[in-house]
């Protein structure tokens, strides 16, 4: 299309689509100066609410969505780890005070490993999502301390069956070995029985003196079997003794992690509700803070 | 070179007077070692003064007093100097729990000690090569206590006698923390008394109170899977072990503020674990920690072949 020259035209009258973009730039630029003011001034609050105002309007204020809210938000996605790792010093502060039993580590730039508990070979426990004020749990780990709590009612543990089912194979191999001189005795007797058999000749009884003879053999190579399975057996032992070793000490972790759950929120399930409402219930602090200084001022 | 020649001669071929001059030079050669070694004797189970009182033992420990012209017929061994030294060095500072006893119808010295009973005889055992020293020995066990040098003034204290005898034999058969604790002081203050009087470097190992002593373990990559099962044990007897705030490991915290860390104190490249005590006073040791608490002398008892505290190779192989 041909554009006509305007030259008298004043600057302050572009057109109208030249106007709305002058407009949205200036958008933009206030966002992002607004953005830049609440991380000099140390406005967490503030910062929450232009990173996803959106979900700030709808968990703190109880408005409809509002998608309008979050126009300008693409425009910080590339910082983002930057502002996490700025947003994350004040919010581990405060969850450090409500869930004392989780570490945090960056693993990168704005990026939180969540470690769960000091005890020896603690368990990393999934992420800190600082942006979402959110515990993205590992799930396989959630399910363990989940059916922790679930099997405590029965006052068994996360691995009392394997533990036991385990044990149970050990003493059976301590048994194999403990019956060997048995076994010894056994063999001797029956290989005289066979030898007995085999010097027997009846014309009529041959039917039975051969079916006889089977069955000696058949008990004898079961004794053999066993034979084998004793001389087996401490290799065995000792891997199974390390299998157990592995499960009491995920039990000795579970058990931590649950103490220290119900220690600090009585209950699992309150310990649920408390994630569930972490956004709000730490944005809400925020409010409050911002409160408190402003009525001291 | 003449003179060379004349000693050369022959016996056979001197003059009478040669060969009775010859014989007296001996037994007055003889006599005067003699002689040489009673003055030592009293200095030995005399003096006062600490250093006349090593210099006595150094030299009596290898002292020859037999020659060719004159023999004693009643003796002491050389290690018995040892133990005598010993004696006067603990009685010099009033410790008289080790009681030095002569065996009937010889002269042969063995201790024993108040807190224990006399199945249990402790004497010196001379090393029979160019080394020289001598090890505490422990009769009915075989057990080396410590070693000891007086002239190189050194002493090394042995992890694995003392726990064969003080645990393996003693507490668990049922002797009392008490009793074998008098006799750990008496041991313990006879390494302190050869620093302090005499400067002698003394490797404490498992004894060792000081809180930066690291006790090195003999399995120096230790497996994961030991520390698990401390892990374990600990939380059945309601202790937590926790992260190392060392490195590598783990800790422990017991009653008394006693603090065990269990950790890699090694290079990047090269594991190194050790074990440290901490308390406040500075009063306990790894040793002490085994004699108190059963969960913990289990743990080291049953998983001896990673955890043995390293004594100095040199002298303990």
């Amino acid at each position: 299309m041909e554009k006509q020259s305007q030259p008298d035209l004043e600057q302050n009258e572009q057109d109208q689509p030249t106007r709305a973009l002058t407009d949205s730039l200036q958008q933009k630029l206030d966002y992002l100066s607004t953005l830049r003011q609440a991380i000099t001034a140390g406005d967490d609050r503030l910062i929450y609410e232009l990173i996803d105002g959106d979900h700030y309007h709808q968990a703190l204020l109880n408005e409809e969505p509002n998608a309008t809210r979050n126009t300008q938000v693409d425009l910080i996605t590339d910082v983002h780890p930057a502002i996490s790792h700025y947003l994350s010093t004040k919010l581990i502060d405060y969850l450090a005070h409500e869930y004392p039993f989780f570490y945090y580590e960056e693993t990168q730039l704005g990026e939180f490993q969540i470690y769960f508990g000091n005890w020896w070979d603690r368990r990393q426990f999934g992420k800190l999502n600082v942006l979402k004020v959110a515990f993205e749990f590992s799930q396989a780990e959630f399910n363990k301390l989940q059916k922790t709590f679930e099997l405590a009612a029965a006052h068994k543990r996360f691995n009392t069956d394997g533990i036991q089912r385990i044990s149970a194979a050990n003493d059976q191999l301590q048994a194999l070995i403990d019956a060997q001189d048995d076994r010894d005795r056994q063999k001797d007797d029956l290989r005289q029985q066979l030898k007995e058999n085999g010097q027997r000749n009846s014309l009529f009884d041959s039917g039975r003196i051969k079916e006889e003879r089977q069955q000696i053999i058949d008990q004898l190579t079961k004794l053999a079997d066993e034979d084998e399975q004793a001389n087996n057996a401490h290799a065995t032992m000792k891997d199974n003794e390390a299998k157990i070793l592995t499960l009491s000490k995920e039990d000795t972790i579970l058990a931590y992690e649950k103490q220290a759950i119900e220690t600090a929120f009585k209950s699992f399930e309150n310990f649920n509700e408390r994630n569930r409402s972490l956004y709000t219930d730490y944005l809400t602090t925020l409010i409050g803070k911002a409160q408190v200084s402003a009525d001291g001022e | 070179m003449a003179n060379d020649e004349t000693t050369k001669i022959d016996a056979a071929t001197l003059s009478t007077h040669g060969k009775l001059s010859m014989f007296n030079q001996g037994l007055k050669s003889g006599l005067a070692n003699g002689q040489k070694f009673t003055e030592l004797m009293d200095q030995l189970i005399d003096t006062t003064d600490g250093e006349t009182l090593l210099q006595a033992a150094r030299t009596l420990s290898d002292f020859k007093l037999d020659s060719a012209y004159v023999t004693f017929p009643h003796q002491y061994q050389n290690a018995d100097y040892y133990l005598i030294f010993m004696s006067r060095l603990l009685s010099m500072h009033d410790d008289e729990q080790a009681i030095l006893n002569t065996r009937a119808h010889s002269e042969s010295l063995y201790h024993v000690f108040e807190g224990l009973s006399d199945d249990y005889t402790f004497l010196y055992q001379v090393v029979d090569n160019e080394n020289g020293g001598a090890y505490y020995h422990e009769q009915t066990t075989g057990e080396n206590l410590f070693y000891v040098h007086l002239e190189r003034r050194l002493l090394r204290f042995n992890s694995r006698a003392f726990t064969n005898l003080f645990i393996n034999k003693l507490l668990l058969k049922g002797v009392g923390t008490d009793q074998i604790n008098t006799v750990l002081a008496t041991l313990i203050n006879f390494g302190h008394y050869l620093r302090d009087d005499f400067g002698f470097n003394v490797d404490f190992n498992i004894l060792d109170v000081d809180n930066a002593a690291k006790y090195e373990l003999r399995e120096a990559n230790l497996s994961g899977e030991v520390v698990d099962k401390l892990f374990v044990t600990a939380a059945e007897h309601d202790y937590m072990l926790q992260n190392s705030p060392a490195g590598h490991g783990a800790e422990i915290q017991l009653p008394g503020s006693l603090v065990v860390d269990v950790f890699d104190a090694g290079q990047s490249q090269k594991a190194d674990w050790v074990i440290t005590v901490h308390d406040p006073e500075q009063r306990v040791s790894w040793f002490d920690v085994l004699l108190h608490f059963d969960f913990m002398r289990d743990w080291y008892l049953e998983n001896i072949d990673a955890l043995e505290i390293k004594a100095d190779p040199l002298v303990f192989a």
